[in-house]
């Protein structure tokens, strides 16, 4: 206020203005204007009385800007600065019996809180006040209350703890555990990973333990955890921001989206009511921040940062910080999962998680982040792929091995083993530990073991599958998919070795086949001691709902195969009991022509699954399928009567010779696969090839076998000529079709064709060598000859066009 | 207006993240902020918005930015949420350009804000509650009496509260010429005052 003594300095007059009186004017008005702007508060009267020779024009203007002010002022001098004075009042009246209030620490969303000193004991503590203007909500004040009793009953060291609770005739209070320390994220600034990861994994410690009392946090961030000189964190401000109804939250909701929005999950950010998820996404950017240094979803822009919260992936950590092992990304970005229910469900997961990685183990996050980036920038590079091969830069053959190779790329989290990506310690561990127990259990089947008890045999395997069932629906439940599948496929394997062991101890089932040995494959082929084939059956049978139900349940394909597989072991033990014992004894070929309806039915069920979009499913049917199909046109062509005995009265000729029916094999393959190919569906494509695949050896061998049979024939008859003709013919026929393989091959891009072509070409020239052509060197010399000229064709191929061309035109 | 250090004060708690502290600090200025958006917004915004509109947007920009804020003197709150206010507007009208050019004027447009239905504490005292004050209200009639050059140098004068040497640099003029023009700018406001009494 010293410039208003002396309100012009010298420097600033200027002499012009003394000869204007309305520049002086104005001059002076600015000098009373800067004064305000500078934040002083000079007084219109005394001011204008330093002037005497402008006084009154210069009031008159001063008074226009009063007026201006004052019209804000209305509206500004109505609002107080309530805090203030309710500290104010607070402070004077000290309605805290035994706490003298010292001052206020903070002010949250619906409550304050000061620091006060418990006069008895001598010690600083805080207090958590709920506003006055909540208080009178009965059922916020309710909440207040029993958020502070739900709190008292925590006690955990990385917990702020409650010492009592309080009501003031206004509004209810509790005191609390005064916590003096720093901020996490500034705390952790300048400590190296591991000290930062064990202090963060003390405060996911703290929020388990909340999380165990079914409470959630809801307003995780960095303020809310400080941590004192000895690093050790504390969790403050429990629960208290969320309000109950919406009234209520749209009043304290500018306060939390704002204040707290780096540190919200999506579902948070959209006002969605939340569950202890909503902590772990929290818990995510709080440990991004620590990792990086930086807020995965921070932006300038307001609406940026929801629409990033909501949609966008956060940068990789590693990106940022290349020095971070992968274990610790996947963790966090596991929290970071955009859908909570594939986050860590609950804090104690988190830290379970952390904790593995901190003892060097293997983390058991798998975060969809990697195959939806991976699935992003695979379909672009399918999309080129089908271009090149529209444009004819690569075959179809090509396409379609990239596209199974990119599909395995794209793991799914609960891939069972053989279809992972990558084989990890803890996976291969886990199965082997599965498979030790079903080999233990299936020993139990197989063998007598008089020392030990029937119910303790039958018991350990029920206990062993039922703890191993409630494991895998246990780790299911906790996203950790993987684990989950290998308890859950043990579990089928134990249930079904259980009820044999079941069965066997106690003797059911057993009598429907007792005496009828012709029944019985597995006691009278096999060594087996014990099961008879109807508790087989009745075992399969009673696993099959099983595995629907897990596929129905877990969606994951491995339980198809499995259904598949057994279905396929039921359709023999349903075989056998039919007795098809009875009929190998009679017909050995019988049981295969049995198999073909199998073969279809799995086709069938193979190709509707595909229709109904399971293409990971149909994909275990077509491969029994093909399987079934090869097992029974085999066993039919070898040792089928009948079958040998048509194609002999059909065609004398071939004497019925088991080659010819290879032969005929090899023509149906050729024919399914021709059906297959021809079926618009990339399982079917597959399915042609692998019939495609045996045609090839389906007719060279026999065909070398035919040759060897037929000049055995003529050489026990020399003076045959037919005989003769007929092994010349084959001798000549075996090199002409491996030739004719060897450039099929390049039809089909079939390289088997092209290798198995090349051997059986070499044993077909050996063989004429042999015979026909027995000390004749023009073959080799011919062979060498005729070998260099093919290899020079190709290399001037352009001037052999040429020629060919000319001669055309001519 | 308020003494410096009663500002500095809040302003230090408002940027320790104390809520109450900012709405305070925001509702001290929000008159002086309407009246200068309303001065401020083009025909073209003005028939897209509201003045609470662009105060909304404004509030929740301020609080984002508050820990960027540093005081340095008395006012110096008060400039930047003006600086604030100034940046909405250009980014509205930037994006009303926008939309212009991609010719979708049928689609209602809502401020970034609004969609998340996210309303400032102040809410129940609109612009419009405010400019029906007496005061206020005549206020604003002698204002729109006076001519374009006149209203704005008024405007960074009393409703922005700039230095005369901060006027000086934002329109180029020297500190004589600022004061002559703010001077008889004044005059005229006090004679439209009293012509309309």
């Amino acid at each position: 206020m010293s410039d208003l003594k002396n309100p012009i300095s010298p420097a600033n007059s200027q002499p012009a203005a003394d000869a204007d009186p309305d520049g002086r004017i104005a001059e002076v008005v600015s000098q009373f204007l800067d004064l305000q702007a500078r934040g002083e508060t000079p007084e219109i009267g005394p001011f204008c009385r330093h002037y005497p020779d402008i006084e009154i024009p210069l009031r008159n203007i001063l008074e226009t800007c009063l007026k201006i002010d004052q019209a804000f002022e209305e509206e500004t001098s109505s609002i107080s600065f309530p805090e203030t004075d309710e500290d104010e009042r607070l402070f004077h009246s000290n309605p805290f019996p035994g706490y003298k209030l010292l001052r206020r620490l903070g002010a949250g969303g619906m409550g304050r809180v000061y620091l006060a000193e418990d006069e008895r004991l001598r010690r600083p503590v805080a207090i958590k006040v709920l506003l006055p203007a909540f208080a009178a909500n009965p059922s916020l004040r309710g909440r207040f209350l029993e958020e502070a009793r739900a709190l008292a009953k925590l006690n955990h060291p990385a917990i702020a703890s409650i010492f009592s609770l309080g009501e003031t005739t206004e509004t209810p209070y509790f005191v609390m555990e005064y916590v003096e320390g720093l901020p996490l994220n500034e705390t952790a600034r300048a400590l190296p990973l591991q000290q930062k990861l064990h202090l963060f994994y003390q405060v996911l410690e703290g929020i388990a333990f909340l999380h165990d009392h079914h409470l959630v946090h809801r307003d995780l961030k960095p303020a809310n955890i400080l941590v004192n000189p000895q690093l050790a964190p504390k969790i403050l401000d429990f629960g208290l921001a969320k309000p109950l109804d919406d009234s209520l939250r749209r009043l304290t909701q500018p306060g939390q989206v704002m204040g707290t929005l780096d540190y919200f999950s999506p579902e948070q950010a959209r006002a969605e009511t939340v569950d202890p998820s909503s902590d772990i996404f929290s818990l995510g950017v709080i440990l991004y921040e620590l990792l990086t240094g930086r807020l995965p979803f921070a932006h300038s822009d307001f609406q940026r940062q929801i629409e990033s919260l909501a949609h966008e992936d956060p940068e990789w950590p590693r990106r940022i910080n290349p020095d971070l092992p992968r274990g610790i990304q996947d963790i966090c970005l596991k929290a970071l999962e955009k859908n909570p229910s594939a986050r860590y469900r609950i804090a104690r997961d988190m830290a379970e998680d952390l904790a593995r990685f901190l003892s060097g183990e293997f983390v058991l996050a798998m975060p969809s982040v990697y195959s939806r980036h991976l699935s992003g920038k695979i379909e672009r590079h399918m999309r080129e792929l089908e271009s090149w091969n529209q444009e004819e830069i690569i075959t179809r053959t090509e396409l379609n091995s990239f596209r199974r190779r990119y599909d395995r790329l794209i793991d799914r989290e609960d891939a069972w083993i053989m279809e992972m990506r990558q084989l990890t310690v803890s996976q291969v561990t886990l199965y082997l530990g599965g498979w030790l127990m079903t080999i233990g259990a299936v020993l139990l089947v197989l063998f007598n073991f008089q020392q030990l008890n029937r119910h303790v045999a039958v018991l350990t395997v029920a206990a062993a599958s039922g703890l191993v069932l409630g494991l895998g629906l246990q780790q299911w439940h906790k996203n950790q998919r993987r684990m989950g599948i290998a308890f859950l496929l043990t579990f089928t394997l134990l249930f079904f070795i259980g009820l044999l062991v079941a069965f066997n101890e106690y003797q059911w089932l057993s009598y429907w086949t007792q005496g009828r040995r012709d029944l019985e494959f597995l006691l009278s082929q096999l060594d087996f001691e014990k099961t008879t084939n109807v508790q087989l059956w009745w075992a399969l049978l009673a696993l099959l709902p099983v595995c629907y139900a897990l596929r129905r349940y877990t969606k994951a394909s491995v339980f198809s195969l499995e259904l598949t597989f057994m279905s396929l072991l039921l359709a023999g033990a349903t075989l056998l009991r039919m007795g098809m014992l009875d009929w190998i004894s009679k017909d050995q070929g019988r049981p295969f022509l049995y198999m073909i309806p199998v073969a279809v039915v799995y086709f069938a069920a193979g190709y509707i699954l595909e229709r109904l979009t399971l293409a990971s499913d149909s994909r275990y049917l077509y491969g029994h399928a093909v399987f079934v199909m090869y097992m029974a046109l085999s066993g039919i062509a070898l040792f089928h009567e009948p079958y040998a005995q048509w194609l002999k009265a059909v065609f004398p000729w071939t004497r019925g010779q088991v080659e010819y029916l290879f032969i005929v094999n090899a023509v149906i393959y050729w024919g399914l696969q021709f059906l297959c190919d021809h079926a618009a569906s990339i399982q079917l494509l597959a399915v042609a090839k692998a019939f495609r695949f045996v045609i090839a050896g389906h007719i060279l061998i026999p065909l070398w076998g035919l040759g060897i049979t037929a000049t055995e024939r003529w050489n026990k008859h020399a003076a045959l000529t037919a005989l003769k003709f007929e092994a010349r013919l084959f001798e000549v026929l075996l090199p002409l079709a491996a030739a004719l393989f060897i450039y099929y091959s390049i039809a089909r891009q079939m390289k088997n064709y092209l290798a198995s072509g090349m051997i059986f070409l070499a044993v077909g020239v050996i063989r004429l060598e042999e015979d026909w052509l027995k000390g004749h060197a023009a073959l080799p010399i011919a062979l060498i000859i005729s070998g260099l000229l093919l290899m020079l064709i190709v290399a001037s191929r352009a001037s052999l066009l040429k020629l060919f061309l000319k001669y055309r035109r001519r | 207006m308020t003494t410096a250090t009663e500002s500095l004060e809040v302003v230090e708690r408002a940027k320790r993240g104390d809520q109450e502290a900012f709405f305070w600090l925001y509702r001290k200025h929000q008159s002086r902020l309407a009246v200068f958006i309303r001065y401020q917004m083009s025909e073209t915004l003005r028939r897209r918005y509201e003045i609470d509109d662009v105060l909304q947007e404004l509030f929740l920009r301020a609080f984002r930015d508050l820990p960027r804020f540093e005081y340095q003197s008395a006012g110096s709150f008060l400039r930047w949420l003006f600086q604030i206010a100034r940046n909405t507007l250009h980014d509205l009208a930037r994006f009303e350009d926008r939309q212009k050019q991609q010719a979708e004027h049928e689609a209602p447009l809502h401020m970034a804000s609004s969609q998340y239905d996210v309303a400032p504490a102040y809410s129940q005292t609109p612009s419009r509650i405010l400019f029906q004050r007496e005061r206020v209200s005549q206020l604003l009639k002698d204002l729109d009496a006076l001519a374009e050059a006149d209203r704005e140098i008024i405007l960074l004068a009393k409703v922005e509260g700039l230095t005369i040497d901060e006027m000086g640099q934002r329109l180029g003029k020297s500190k004589a010429q600022i004061s002559l023009s703010l001077h008889r700018a004044l005059k005229r406001l006090r004679s439209a005052n009293e012509a309309q009494i």
